[in-house]
């Protein structure tokens, strides 16, 4: 009688046990399964490492550095240009004797 | 030049000092309105970004209904810098299309087109066709569901042109949906025939200026305006411009990286709220104003004829501003070209909040 109890009580557990270990499948499935199209995995377009967007960023700051220097360089060549020019010393002068 | 040997071996071949001195001879006038000079030379450096970056993007592309995705999932993903190029190509692509309205915009309302350069604008108003084509063409490369709904919309709208439209929406998508066969004719329209024609489009254009000179706004015609040397003049203010373009360009680039979406799946309904590319926001909105039916007729037709009339009007101006061929004061076209803009600038803004 004692062990038809014991019987009883281990198949109740076996029953809860599987019931518990359902419910915990089923919900891990529920989260990694996609729900259609909405739930469907974003992919990354973008370095995903904190590193590489780092480097990137940095890599973005120095190319700016580099334009701005480069227009500033083109500006200053275009004022010595037009300064040049209306001084009239850009035109070249035909009766100029040349030096061998 | 400082390589003496060089230089002798081309000038004993070809007249060096002849292409120098045509180099030399180019005048621009300056003026207050001179800044919508440069607006054209942007839309060039534009389209050069946009052929160097498209030819790296279709070394590892792959113009296959089942492939196509992935690849480009494979492109953002593992390639070193893939999602860059990517990117680059995609925001290259949308400041090149507005750069090109603004070059637009510009010239009609500066009455550029007037005789002698119809011409001028013939070509700019056909590269700008192309470069849309250019747009839709590769936005349907992405295949996924954006881009198929997108185009099936597009050749769907083609096909509702009265006599001809069957034939254009059979012709581009190459079947009765829109298919493999439409990505594989949409890819060699995109790496093919358009760069082809758009090079001699751009050629003939640039060529046409060249004859032609710069075009002074009608105002500022009769005054003594100053004039300065293309090179180097022009040409480093040119550089200037085209360098903070390529950083607002890269740097969008890097902010903002587009999204890719889901695959295309031609069974499924089409999204929600499904929007095109800004550029033809102001085209759907106008269409939407039109009820189905209209006396009796499908409203959808007239819809497209209605477009299309407004768009040909629009080709047509430089034929149809007479006063200002003849170099006389023409407030009309002034108007309708500032109502063309108000319109477009206001059907955009609404295709965006809507």
């Amino acid at each position: 009688m004692w062990t038809g109890h014991l019987q009883k009580r281990m198949k109740r557990l076996l029953n809860r046990t599987r019931l518990a270990a359902a419910a915990a499948t089923a919900t891990l499935l529920l989260w990694t399964t996609p729900f259609g199209a909405a739930a469907a995995e974003k992919i990354a377009v973008f370095p995903e490492t904190p590193y590489d967007g780092y480097i990137v960023y940095e890599s973005l700051i120095v190319f700016w550095a580099a334009i701005i220097g480069l227009v500033v360089i083109l500006r200053m060549k275009l004022k010595e240009i037009e300064r040049t020019q209306s001084l009239g010393a850009d035109r070249e002068d035909k009766d100029a004797p040349l030096l061998e | 030049m400082n390589c003496p040997r060089l230089r002798d071996w081309l000038e004993e071949r070809y007249d060096i000092e002849g292409i120098k001195g045509i180099a030399l001879s180019k005048f621009v006038p300056e003026h207050r309105h001179d800044i919508w000079y440069y607006t054209g030379g942007v839309t060039l450096f534009l389209f050069i970004l946009q052929f160097l970056t498209g030819m790296l993007l279709a070394f590892y592309y792959v113009p296959h209904v089942d492939f196509a995705y992935k690849s480009i999932i494979e492109i953002v993903t593992k390639l070193r810098m893939g999602w860059f190029f990517k990117s680059l190509h995609h925001w290259g692509a949308q400041m090149a299309i507005l750069f090109l309205f603004v070059h637009l915009f510009g010239t009609l309302l500066m009455k550029s087109y007037r005789k002698p350069r119809e011409l001028v604008w013939v070509t700019g108003f056909v590269l700008l066709g192309i470069s849309i084509f250019f747009g839709l063409s590769g936005y349907l490369l992405l295949w996924d569901e954006r881009a198929f709904a997108a185009v099936r919309v597009a050749t769907g709208g083609a096909g509702a042109f009265p006599v001809v439209g069957g034939f254009i929406k059979a012709f581009l998508r190459g079947s009765i949906d829109v298919t493999g066969e439409t990505l594989l004719r949409f890819y060699a329209f995109h790496v093919a025939i358009l760069p082809l024609v758009t090079l001699a489009l751009i050629g003939l254009h640039l060529l046409l200026v060249q004859f032609h000179g710069m075009s002074v706004p009608p105002s500022l015609e009769k005054e003594k305006l100053r004039e300065v040397p293309f090179f180097p003049n022009v040409f480093y203010k040119d550089l200037m411009i085209w360098l903070v373009v390529l950083g607002v360009v890269v740097t969008l680039a890097v902010l903002f990286p587009p999204e890719i979406g889901v695959k295309a799946d031609p069974l499924a309904p089409p999204p929600e709220n499904i929007k095109p590319e800004w550029y033809f926001l102001f085209l759907l909105q106008t269409l939407k104003l039109f009820p189905g039916s209209i006396l009796g007729m499908n409203g959808e037709t007239i819809a497209i004829l209605t477009v299309s009339g407004a768009i040909l009007f629009f080709f047509l101006i430089p034929f149809l501003d007479r006063r200002s061929a003849r170099g006389e004061r023409s407030p009309l076209f002034t108007w309708i070209g500032v109502f063309y803009l108000i319109y477009f600038l206001v059907m955009t803004a609404v295709g965006f909040l809507s």
